[in-house]
């Protein structure tokens, strides 16, 4: 007999579990049928297809899941799907949980340790999962000075301005979430906000580690915002235009990175700055001011801010690869065509005897997929080059980083914007260049 | 849907605006301005010009918004602010805005303006800029020399006069 349930007996068991069968038996068809009639007559299916959606069609692709293709295809399309899943929350979400364990895997390796292990038998695999698990299960403590408002909002907007960071980034040909003609700027705009939560976050915990950690953050992120402006801004001449689809689709040719090559490295520091990396981690420099602003949150509250410290550096790193590397453009690794047999005659599993019919495909347009390869070849490449410094360098002194952002990095950018002036003007790039 | 967007915005903009003239805690104070000034960036993607909204947000919400923030963090208020409350000023003030609102309304509204309609697609960016480096560069470059003064005269005015070197700068 086991201690946690001293009077356990299977019969009981059993009879708990129909029991709870039956209740849900008779609400099912007492209210839970009727109130889905009554719905079901408000509610104007969808056509897809020339055909007319209605749940007994969808209980017959569930019998058949190839007959689901078109409906699947459809929803694709919505703009939920962008918003929640591919270009959006959730492809950031997964590349940013990714890169949590390539992180502290890597940093093992560099630093001679092992890293996580235990979790999941092979290599620590399960290690995000069960840190994920303690951080939902733990509970929030919240200072008993502190201002409660701004204090429980500062991790959910934290999170939310990272999403719409996110949802700027154009992914493949056509998925982008918000595609508008002032990307570049509606960037500018969403960066803007990150000081402002975090100096609010810090100042909200009325503690004083937050607080230094917030002024130091507020500093640094201010400061290196400029240089990480102007050091666009030579694309931007050279393309002639703010649309970040429109700068991917300039660089069929040659990335930009090629001819500017002293702006993407300011561009890069920038990011590190912003991003609060070592060697720029002054805000959450944890051998002198604990956490820094992180330190009063607790529980699932951390979680959301370092969910949204992750997504800002997929974001961060999108963004190098939409503005230097030439976004999806890339050589064709997938197939161009789909086999077209498949398309029109179906999958022929016994000669004869059985063929599947696949109404809906190709699910993906082949641009999409080898576009969608690229860009997600690139950015990890470029996570890896911000991950490595924190394996290497040592913190810098907050005087040291001011002068860095204020006097080195802007200057370094303006000579790019010269660079990018010459360019034009000499006519290498532009009309009667080549491009 | 404009007209409710509109509306929303108006209301959001106005409550936020008394929110900020009203609160006690200056901090919150200064949540509510970010919140007037969101508002006005939403007034221009209302009318079409994205371009000054998103520099409304990145420059009002970003930056200026911080710097009140941050001031406000840094400076303890009792020794700027005195509180002199007192029923009619407040009074005095709001019936000053009412009559001043009224006036310059009905001045809109009789000359006409509000029956204007416009076919013509919004202002392109681009033919801003060119017109700034083309027709107005003269402005443009009188701007650039009195904000580059002025900086130049606030960084003199906060320059150390007692000559004290800071101790703990090594590089």
């Amino acid at each position: 007999m086991s201690v946690i349930a001293p009077k356990f007996r299977l019969g009981y068991l059993i009879k708990a579990i129909t029991d709870n069968i039956f209740w849900i038996i008779v609400l099912l068809t007492l209210i839970g049928l009727p109130a889905v009639m009554i719905v079901l007559i408000y509610i104007d299916f969808p056509v897809i297809d020339g055909e007319i959606w209605n749940p007994f069609r969808v209980f017959d692709a569930m019998t058949h899941p190839e007959r689901s293709l078109p409906l699947v295809k459809n929803f694709m399309q919505t703009d939920f799907f962008k918003i929640a899943v591919f270009p959006g929350l959730g492809f950031a979400a997964l590349i940013g949980g990714g890169v949590i364990f390539v992180e502290r895997k890597l940093l093992a390796k560099l630093q001679l340790r092992v890293g996580p292990f235990y979790c999941g038998k092979v290599e620590g695999i399960l290690q995000l999962v069960a840190d994920g698990l303690k951080l939902i299960s733990k509970e929030i403590i919240i200072p008993a000075k502190a201002d409660k408002p701004i204090f429980w909002a500062a991790p959910v907007l934290f999170a939310a301005t990272a999403a719409a960071f996110v949802a700027l980034i154009p992914v493949a040909p056509g998925w982008v979430v918000a595609d508008i003609d002032l990307g570049l700027l509606a960037v500018f705009a969403v960066i803007g906000f990150f000081p402002i939560i975090t100096v609010l976050s810090a100042w909200s915990a009325n503690s004083k580690y937050p607080f230094i950690g917030g002024i130091r953050a507020l500093f640094q992120m201010v400061s290196f915002e400029i240089p990480l402006i102007l050091s666009l801004l030579g694309i931007v001449m050279l393309t002639g235009t703010l649309d970040l689809v429109e700068i991917i689709e300039s660089q069929v040719n040659f990335p930009w990175i090629i001819f500017m090559p002293i702006g993407a490295i300011v561009f890069f520091i920038c990011i590190l700055a912003e991003l609060e990396r070592i060697p720029f981690d002054l805000p959450e420099a944890e051998s002198e001011i604990v956490a820094g602003w992180l330190t009063e949150f607790s529980g699932m509250m951390y979680g959301l801010v370092q969910l949204g410290t992750y997504i800002k550096l997929y974001a961060f790193a999108a963004l190098f690869v939409v503005m230097f590397l030439g976004g999806w453009n890339g050589p064709w690794v997938f197939p161009i065509e789909p086999i077209a047999e498949v398309i029109t005659d179906g999958i022929v599993i016994m000669p004869g005897a059985l063929t599947v019919e696949l109404s809906g495909l190709p699910l993906f347009s082949q641009e999409m997929i080898n576009g969608t390869i690229w860009f997600v070849l690139k950015t990890v490449a470029v996570i890896f080059f911000i991950l490595l410094p924190r394996g290497v360098f040592p913190r810098v002194r907050i005087d040291l980083l001011l002068k860095i952002g204020w006097y080195k990095l802007i200057v370094l950018a303006f000579v790019n914007i010269f660079i990018a002036l010459a360019l034009v003007y000499s006519g290498v790039i532009g009309p009667g260049g080549i491009m | 849907m404009v007209d409710s967007l509109f509306l929303g915005i108006a209301v959001l903009t106005i409550v936020s605006a008394i929110a900020a003239l009203e609160m006690r805690s200056l901090i919150y104070g200064g949540i509510a301005l970010m919140g007037t000034l969101g508002g006005i960036a939403g007034f221009f993607i209302l009318l079409d010009s994205p371009f000054v909204a998103l520099f409304q947000i990145a420059v009002y919400v970003g930056s200026i918004a911080v710097l009140i923030l941050f001031t406000i963090m840094l400076v303890k208020n009792e020794l700027i602010f005195q509180k002199k409350e007192d029923p009619k000023r407040r009074y005095a003030g709001i019936a000053l805005m009412l009559i001043l609102m009224i006036s310059l309304g009905a001045v809109i509204f009789n000359s006409g303006l509000s029956s204007i309609t416009t076919e013509e697609p919004p202002v392109d960016y681009k033919e801003i800029g060119e017109d700034f480096l083309i027709y107005y560069w003269p402005a443009l470059i009188a701007m650039a020399l009195v904000l580059s003064g002025s900086i130049t005269g606030a960084m003199i005015l906060a320059r150390r006069q007692d000559g004290v070197e800071d101790e703990q700068r090594t590089d």
